[in-house]
């Protein structure tokens, strides 16, 4: 960052001979694509009067403000701009990626009555051929609806750049070579996994679980994102079309349960040879089914208040 | 052999045959009766009416075909659709449902019974679920045995999570799809299991069929060949396998490109892709196996496994490649949707926006199928017990099924016949055991106090047997359980193990605990059934507070007043969950509906609602809209309404529009979504805002108004409208109808003229003089 300021202020004198928007490329390509701004560079960059378009982000990365949001973005933000840095030159020069941090410019936060960060936000040209058709040149905030990674940030700022934002994601090393290690791995244990992979039981196992999670509302949790239980001790989530991810295990576990006494009066019990044991067993399970089906049906009482029906609970 | 309880010894095996069957037949036209009578909560508590939104273009599409005849359909263009594009309805219909429904109007019009088009629409459902009851048998009789099948078809035939899908009035395509679905895999496992190319393209016939009724086909084109790729990866292939499976592919691919809407697709889409690699694949087993069988050398044989192996990988090159290409489309958006879940969302709105495209929790499970949820995992464990082809299927239907009914609510509907087939095999092989009266000879066994035809009268054992009995009954299932499982689950060689049930009591509790839960079904079934989806949604109940039912019929008020008041040819624009009941029952122009095609032209619907009024209103004006409509339930707290989709007509607009539209503008700067004092700018001036609650206030004496839905205060000064009229309102305030102003004829913007109507030009004047009084 000195390396910046020193740039900065080696290009003030020279400043007075250049444009604007020369003097915002040299501050960007001195930043590796990114301006570090201050106030006066803030107004600058801008300026009512601007050709140019810029994306601006407002953070405060000093640890005593304790944003961890800011410190959590900073980083994919970093990378889009870095990645415009790569765009053709004479796209390069029609927009910028700049960061304010409130640290530096507390005064602007101020005047834009921004009360909260990270912010970022596009400010359109205001002039030129790429001033936007709708005349509306006021800037436009980004939506963190998508979370804080650097794919969605660029596709976003796409749409105002002169040219799409050259961004790829980097590739995720970690996760192929796990792959390539689990592949191989498999392959060379292939003598030792055979028997597992041929026996019907591993496959029946694997159903089992698998429409067992699925018709607990794994899948609910995974895409609504549904946290693990309430956080104050609750494990039911209020209301029918909903719930928690504690809840997918206690009632997968329920209908395993239930599942399972089931099968062991089917394909145990009978092959008993003796009566008394056998006896035992029947009642035992039997018992199992009506007392754990009792609480099912009560714990769907729960998130349904309006069912009527209860058994022995 | 000693039994049980005693068994009359004197009749002939003929009478026992003869008897079974008949009882079969009873029970099965029992089943269908009840099926039939559980989905008539709907007709009795409200009336013979057509249900919800899609059921009511297949109506109209259903009338259109019975007045005019098929080729008029075939050809009907529909210019008051998606106004003013049109909709060519033949060709992108999945016509099925409409000409079942129109060859049975013409069937009982043959037989001189004069009945109403609508009431065939109306029982088309109940009818059907007759069938996939008997299908559902059929199937299931396959996998076990009849006894099975009766107890899948009492399953499906009032099982909640069919039974939402087609109550008398659901008039949808999913009302005979389930029939098809059940039938056409009944037939694909009979072809199978006979190697009969008759019942392959008995298959092949009814999967034309489903192609004709519903989007879900490509379940069955889906299902069949993974079914077919199992068999042969589980070293399984057989020529039984090559007919059925060539038989069907080959006859109902070409079948299915007779649908228009289908076209080529069999051939140029993902969707359809796994079918025919499965099919090439077959092909190129069948030939090796043939040229293995005549010739002998050991090279060669080995050569000519390698060559099948490349020519399956360069198969399998040979879709990427194309993929890649473009020849073939990739998966479509919704098929997509389902493996990458986050995919909707973000791209395609519409989509996600469905409340029945939404995942599924556990209560929803629970509901739909109760007790049956947890008996089919040990229906699935059954299946591998035996394994046979047919019980390949079941399993990875099982676990296919179940994964897309966690994904998305509305797949709950393949899901359930499936869970009921795998209970019900489940719960007939427990019967089975527990009925049966042979009991097994009793081991010698010197600490076993009872004799083994212990009856309910001997005496119990002296106290410390008992208790010796108990503690090690106790550790016996902890410690022997798993043995006898894994014993019982893999012994296949050697002699059968003796098996049986001893003494009456076990059996007693075991088939009472059993039936209880069969009662307890039936009772949740019919609960279900009447009070959660027997709600025709067109006529709305609630009940008094002397507990009768009390109507709300605002819908149908207002739709006959747009009918009777408006001129024949005015537009009107509605979100587009209204679109076809408003061309269905008020028989006007639309600008969209629920067959939502073109996603530009909702947008322009979403951004002319979530603008203001200044900016909505040369939108109106361009697509000639006459009337605006909208839903609002904050007066009695009907939850369903258009504030409460209204950010899903942002969301929207701002996918086609994101400079114009924002989503972040309709929340306060706290991000809630608000209608009271603290609702952000955009949202207090945007169209749909100032519709629902235009004069809102007036009903409360002029005190600020409380949003039963929102429970919020409304704002004490009530938007006003400048471009709009009120023109209707229905009796709860449900439907709100509102007229477009023409331009003003003097040529002033219609705000300004408004003011000077109101007199206002005058107050707004008074401060000029003052200020000049100042200077």
């Amino acid at each position: 960052m000195k390396a910046v300021f020193i740039a900065a202020l080696l290009s003030l004198p020279s400043c007075l001979a250049l444009t604007p928007q020369q003097q915002l490329s040299q501050l960007a390509s001195a930043g590796g694509g990114l301006i570090k701004l201050n106030a006066d560079t803030f107004g600058l960059l801008t300026s009512p009067k601007r050709t140019w378009s810029a994306s601006i982000q407002f953070t405060a990365l000093d640890p005593r403000r304790r944003c961890n949001p800011c410190k959590e973005f900073n980083p994919s933000w970093g990378t889009v701009a870095k990645a415009w840095a790569n765009a053709p030159p004479h796209a390069r020069q029609d927009h910028f990626f700049a960061t304010l941090d409130f640290d530096d410019a507390g005064g602007v936060f101020q005047k834009l009555g921004l009360n909260s960060a990270p912010l970022v936000f596009n400010y359109p040209p205001t002039e030129g051929d790429r001033k936007p058709s709708s005349g509306n040149t006021s800037p436009t905030k980004y939506d963190f609806s998508d979370g804080f990674e650097a794919r969605p940030l660029a596709d976003y700022l796409s749409k105002f750049t002169p040219v799409p934002i050259p961004y790829k994601d980097p590739i995720d090393w970690a996760s192929w070579i796990t792959i390539v290690i689990g592949v191989l791995g498999s392959l060379l244990c292939l003598r030792f996994i055979a028997p597992i992979v041929q026996n019907k039981w591993f496959w029946a196992a694997g159903t089992v679980i698998t429409s067992l999670v699925m018709t607990s509302g794994y899948m609910f949790t995974r895409i609504r994102g549904s946290p693990y239980n309430g956080g104050d001790g609750s494990w039911i989530a209020g209301g029918y079309q909903n719930q928690f991810g504690q809840e997918v295990q206690v009632v997968a576990f329920i209908y395993g349960l239930l599942s399972f006494a089931f099968l062991m009066l089917i394909l145990v019990v009978p092959y008993q040879t003796s009566p008394q044991r056998q006896r035992i067993q029947v009642y035992l399970w039997t018992g199992v089914t009506m007392i754990v089906y009792s609480v099912l049906v009560s714990l769907f009482r729960v998130k349904n208040r309006g069912y009527p029906f209860k058994l022995f609970l | 052999m000693s039994t049980a309880y005693p068994i009359p010894s004197d009749i002939s095996p003929a009478t026992v045959k003869n008897t079974a069957s008949l009882l079969r037949i009873v029970a099965l036209s029992l089943i269908s009766g009840a099926a039939i009578a559980s989905r008539l909560f709907a007709v009795i508590n409200f009336e013979s009416v057509i249900h919800e939104f899609d059921p009511w273009f297949n109506y109209r599409a259903t009338r259109v075909l019975a007045s005019k005849g098929f080729y008029e359909f075939w050809n009907w263009f529909d210019p008051t659709a998606w106004y003013p594009l049109g909709r060519v309805v033949g060709g992108t219909v999945y016509p099925g449902l409409m000409v079942t429904s129109g060859i049975i109007y013409n069937f009982l019009h043959a037989l001189n019974l004069p009945v109403d088009i609508r009431n065939v629409c109306v029982m088309l459902a109940p009818g059907f679920s007759a069938l996939t009851a008997w299908a559902t048998y059929m199937f299931t009789k396959e996998m076990k045995d009849e006894s099975a099948g009766l107890l899948a078809a009492a399953f499906i035939g009032i099982v909640p999570g069919y039974i939402s899908r087609s109550v008398a009035g659901s008039y949808d395509n999913e009302a005979i799809a389930i029939f098809l679905l059940m039938f056409t895999f009944y037939c694909w496992i009979k072809a199978l299991k006979q190697g009969s190319a008759l019942f392959g393209t008995f298959a092949a016939v009814f999967y034309f069929y489903m192609v004709a009724a519903w989007g879900g086909y490509a379940f069955i084109t889906n299902m069949i060949p993974l079914h077919a790729l199992a068999l042969l990866l589980m070293g399984r292939f057989s020529s039984r396998l090559y007919v059925a499976y060539t038989s069907w592919y080959a006859i109902g691919t070409l079948a299915s490109m007779q649908v228009p809407f289908v076209g080529f697709q069999p051939v140029s889409t993902s969707e359809h892709m796994g079918a025919l690699g499965v099919f090439g694949l077959l092909q190129i087993v069948a030939f090796a196996q043939l040229v293995r069988t005549h010739v002998s050398s050991q090279q060669f044989q080995r050569l000519l496994y390698g060559v099948v192996v490349a020519i399956g990988i360069l198969g399998a090159f040979a879709f990427v490649f194309l993929t890649y290409k473009g020849k073939i489309a990739p998966w479509t958006g919704r098929f997509y949707s389902l493996w990458d879940t986050g995919y909707a969302k973000k791209y395609i709105p519409i989509i996600a926006s469905v409340s029945e495209h939404q995942p599924t929790a556990w209560p929803s499970f629970f509901m739909d199928l109760q007790f049956l949820v947890f008996t089919f995992p040990a229906g699935v464990v059954l299946c591998f017990r035996e394994l046979r082809d047919e019980h390949i299927f079941v399993i990875l239907y099982s676990v296919v099924a179940s994964y897309f009914a966690g994904v998305m609510v509305r797949l709950m509907l393949t899901l359930t016949p499936v869970v009921c087939v795998a209970s019900a095999v489940a719960l007939s092989t427990l019967l089975d055991t527990f009925i049966d009266p042979t009991e097994p000879p009793a081991e010698e066994d010197a600490d076993d106090g009872v004799s083994a035809n212990g009856s309910s009268s001997t005496a119990p054992p002296s106290q410390s047997a008992s208790k010796k009995a108990k503690k090690a009954a106790a550790s016996a299932p902890t410690k022997t359980a798993l043995g006898d499982f894994v014993a019982a689950t893999s012994s296949k060689g050697g002699s059968p193990r003796p098996k049986g049930i001893f003494g009456l009591d076990s059996r007693l509790v075991v088939v009472f605990n059993t039936l209880s839960m069969l009662v307890f079904f039936v009772f949740h079934c019919t609960w279900v059934t009447s009070n959660a989806y027997s709600s025709p949604s067109v006529v709305l109940a609630s009940q008094n507070p002397d507990g009768s039912q009390h109507i709300i019929d605002d819908f149908r008020e207002a739709y006959y007043w747009l009918r009777q008041n408006t001129p024949e040819d005015s537009v009107v624009m509605s979100w587009w969950d209204y679109g076809y009941q408003i061309a269905g029952m008020a028989d006007r122009p639309t600008l969209v509906d629920n067959n939502t095609w073109n996603n530009t032209h909702i947008a322009t619907v979403g951004k002319a609602m979530s603008s203001s009024e200044e900016v909505a209103y040369p939108i109106l004006r361009k697509h000639d809209v006459d009337y605006v409509l909208v839903i609002f339930g904050g007066l009695i707290g009907y939850s369903g309404d258009d504030i409460n989709k209204f950010l899903w007509m942002v969301r929207i607009a701002q996918g086609v529009w994101p400079d114009e539209i924002q989503e972040p503008n309709y929340f306060t700067p706290q991000g809630e979504y608000r209608i009271d004092d603290r609702a952000s700018k955009t949202m207090k001036e945007s169209l749909m805002y100032k519709m629902s609650y235009y004069r809102f206030n007036e009903l409360f004496g002029g005190n600020p108004g409380v949003d039963r839905v929102r429970q919020q205060q409304v704002p004490k000064e009530g938007p006003t409208l400048d471009y709009l009229d009120e023109a209707f309102t229905s009796e709860n305030w449900i439907v709100r109808i509102f007229q477009v102003k023409k331009e003003d004829p003097l040529g002033r913007d219609l705000k300004s003229a408004n003011q000077f109507a109101q007199g206002k030009k005058r107050k707004r004047s008074k401060p000029a003089p003052r200020r000049r009084a100042i200077v």
